[in-house]
């Protein structure tokens, strides 16, 4: 009996609800991608090496300069053009996204790591806007532009037979920046690393640093190396 | 037991339906109940809880069922306030306000009456006035819990007015949200009854989150039948245009949100389709609710007293008209995120043909002025084509031709423009993309008129007024007047957003109006009970 009077008061329940569930979306008002403005992507000239970030398309969100953000939009960082490309499935295109409307953007890695990029102007050689990859975000950031450039190779054959004499290389490079003080540029080695701060400072940075067992030589133990610094409240000179 | 189950569940839904009926509650005050045409009416509407939608409808219609004006009002913690401005041309008579909500199909309004007279006529010739017979009329609670103190029986006209609002510390913790404190002109032979109605359908139940929908259906004009998939655009005319396009679902339905739009926006709506033989028929939905049941009218013998009070109301109202004092003021709308550039892209060249000899039509202009546009009007055939700066080819498809930013397909729209009628062309020469739209090059052409009169008429175009959210206003402070230019504002304070204190004082000012006042203060409980108290003073 107790079992039907639950039953019953159930469905009373549920009965009472329905009324209620009126608002229903007969649209999909996601941003799905449908103010996005580019051109059609042009393929680049095939060389040993990759000319983007990542081999595969991605999914990943772009917040745009107006402030709004397209959401799960599958996206490649051109490293050798410094541009964005996203799939456009329903003209089947790669489009490359104007530069000017971008803000920032993010996408998770074939790794699973996430991967934040922000357009910044760069006022130092080859000025203008670029993409940077936020690597450390604080009060000083460390930033890295992934470039990819062009270089003279010993001459090769590629798939078609036909012979060339360049390949895509990285060239990546490494900035510490501070929103009104500049840019700093650093290589990802311990002595570069160290001229970038006070005299005074390099000594107990290299202490510390020596402290924690970590030797800058690559990106890795550059990042974990600026983490320990910041936090101990060194600050590097910025231009 | 079986018995002891009936009366239980009987019981639950007599809780069930009480509660549900509360919860879908909209509290509708106006700053008053009687009006003259051309005045302003003010609102405050208190929202059930729960509600995920952003906008709110105003709205005014006549006893017939004929929307006369309406306004959308952005929610702010389940309130809301804006105005309606009275058309000057109605005539006198019972007017309902409305409000109501789209994402629950505007099946639920809450309605007032009003009582409008119009300035032109006066009430000479009526003797009886119409008045609703509501069914399911709201009655507030009057409560003791919000004393009004300080104020006289009797005030001279053009003096201070001051009052203290006290409010019980037990009610505070029972109040929803702010109240809202009114001192106004009234009439008490117009008692207005404020009723809901229900299941009442209109539009499609649409969320609106962040601003209005413009929505609407593409028929085939020969078959009838709605079309999917025809491209339907809407321009909003700027500096740099607002653009928004909708790929029509298989029912033609299509829809806008035009969000961080406010007050009064022209805009233009076009659709296109697939097949150039195919000709479209577009329909827009009505963006204010259709007006559904028509409530039931009684007459009532109309009073001296009313009839007195109007027809000084009405010279009052034509007065202010006359010295056009205002009755409000206006917020400056919030910041709105802007592109920095037109949705086709930057232009690669800005041509403005007032700058070289004038030039008779676009064929001449094209030749002479804009580099890689080729305009030709062989045997009254205009055919339109760009450059391809990439390839250094034309584009074989026709490029996307604009006028002040609205789309245009018919070439001979453009062929007669000369050099007087165009204040500059924007080229673009390679192929640009807009999400899923391709412009194989662009030709914008922006006019000094920029009033869409280039544009043709069609059943596929429709040129828009669209009443945006509404901005944020203010009751206007009393100017201070030459000595011979009377006073005559019958509203001396309105302030919908009232933080609930212990202690409130209001202060005004009374007008030269004379007559029977009321101070008014509403509120709402967290369980949705709409509370007010109230005081009436005469200004003699």
């Amino acid at each position: 009996m107790t079992t039907r009077i639950l039953y019953l008061l159930f469905f009373v329940w549920l009965f009472s609800h329905t009324g209620m569930i009126t608002a229903q979306e007969t649209f999909n008002r996601k941003w799905d991608g449908q103010k996005i403005k580019g051109v059609r992507h042009i393929a680049y000239p095939t060389y040993t090496g990759f000319p983007f970030l990542t081999d595969v398309w991605v999914p990943g969100q772009i917040e745009f300069s107006n402030g709004e953000i397209a959401d799960s939009l599958f996206l490649r960082y051109s490293a050798f053009k410094d541009e964005l490309l996203y799939y456009n499935k329903s003209i089947a295109s790669q489009i490359v996204i104007d530069k000017a409307s971008i803000g920032g953007f993010s996408f998770t890695g074939p790794d699973g790591n996430l991967r934040t990029f922000r357009k910044q102007y760069y006022d130092g050689y080859l000025k203008g806007d670029r993409f940077f990859e936020v690597l450390s975000k604080g009060e000083t950031d460390l930033l890295a532009y992934r470039k990819r450039i062009l270089t003279t190779t010993t001459p090769y054959k590629d798939e078609q037979e036909i012979l060339k004499d360049q390949e895509y290389t990285n060239a990546y490079q490494f900035y510490f920046y501070s929103p009104g003080k500049g840019y700093a540029l650093v290589r990802p080695n311990q002595n570069a690393f160290l001229d970038i701060f006070n005299t005074i400072d390099q000594k107990p940075v290299k202490k510390l640093l020596r402290k924690n067992r970590v030797r800058i030589s690559d990106e890795g133990s550059l990042i974990l190396a600026w983490k320990i610094v910041e936090r101990a409240g060194y600050k590097v000179i910025l231009r | 037991m079986k018995k002891i189950t009936l009366i239980l569940l009987f019981l639950i839904s007599l809780w069930f339906t009480g509660n549900s009926q509360q919860k879908s509650f909209y509290g509708l005050y106006t700053d008053r109940d009687v009006y003259v045409s051309g005045e302003t009416l003010l609102a405050k509407i208190f929202l059930p809880e729960g509600i995920s939608s952003s906008i709110v409808f105003l709205d005014l219609m006549n006893m017939n069922g004929t929307h006369i004006t309406g306004a959308s009002l952005a929610i702010q913690n389940n309130e809301a306030q804006g105005y309606l401005q009275l058309p000057d041309s109605l005539s006198t008579g019972t007017y309902l306000v409305r409000t109501y909500q789209k994402h629950n199909e505007a099946k639920i309004k809450t309605i007032r009456e009003i009582w409008i007279s119009s300035r032109f006529d006066g009430l000479e010739k009526i003797n009886q006035i119409k008045r609703i017979i509501a069914t399911s009329s709201i009655q507030d609670k009057e409560t003791t819990q919000i004393g009004i103190t300080g104020s006289a029986p009797e005030y001279k006209p053009n003096s201070s007015f001051e009052a203290s609002i006290k409010i019980d510390e037990s009610l505070l913790k029972e109040l929803d949200g702010n109240l809202l404190v009114c001192v106004a002109q009234t009439d008490q032979s117009f008692n207005p009854i404020t009723f809901t109605l229900e299941n009442d359908r209109s539009n499609d139940g649409i969320l609106e989150k962040q601003g209005i929908i413009i929505s609407g259906t593409i028929t085939d004009k020969r078959t009838m039948e709605p079309e999917s998939d025809i491209t339907v655009c809407l321009t909003i005319p700027d500096s740099i245009p607002g653009f928004q396009y909708y790929k029509t679902r298989k029912d033609g339905r299509f829809y806008f949100l035009l969000d961080q739009y406010y007050g009064s926006v022209q805009a233009v709506v076009q659709c296109f389709s697939n097949n150039p033989t195919q000709r479209l028929n577009m329909k827009l939905d009505e963006l204010f609710a259709d007006p559904g049941t028509l409530p039931e009218f009684r007459l009532q013998p109309i009073t001296e007293e009313f009839k007195t009070s109007m027809t000084r109301n009405i010279s009052a109202g034509t007065f202010r008209k006359v010295f056009g004092q205002e009755t409000l003021t206006f917020s400056t709308p919030p910041k709105r995120n802007r592109d920095s550039y037109p949705y086709y892209g930057k232009a690669f060249r800005t041509i403005d043909p007032q700058l070289f000899i004038e030039l008779p039509n676009f064929t001449e202009i094209a030749r002479e002025l804009l580099p890689g546009v080729k305009f030709r009007n062989y045997n009254n055939e205009p055919s339109l084509q760009v450059l391809n700066n990439s390839t250094h080819n034309y584009f074989e498809d026709k490029p996307l031709i604009l006028i002040d930013g609205v789309p245009v397909q018919d070439l001979n729209t453009i062929k007669g423009m000369g050099s007087a009628d165009i204040d500059r062309v924007d080229i673009l020469q390679n192929e640009r993309y807009y999400g899923d739209l391709r412009f194989p090059g662009v030709v914008a052409i922006y006019t000094p008129k920029n009033d869409y009169s280039m544009l043709p008429e069609s059943s596929q175009l429709a040129r828009l007024k669209l009443e945006t959210i509404q901005l944020q206003t203010k009751l206007a402070e009393p100017s201070v007047t030459e000595p011979n230019i009377p006073d005559l504002r019958q509203l001396l304070y309105w302030n919908p957003t009232t933080q609930p204190n212990q202690n409130i004082t209001v202060k005004c000012r009374t007008s030269a109006i004379e007559g029977q006042f009321k101070i008014m203060v509403r509120g709402k409980l967290k369980d949705g009970t709409m509370l007010f108290s109230e005081q009436h003073f005469e200004v003699k």
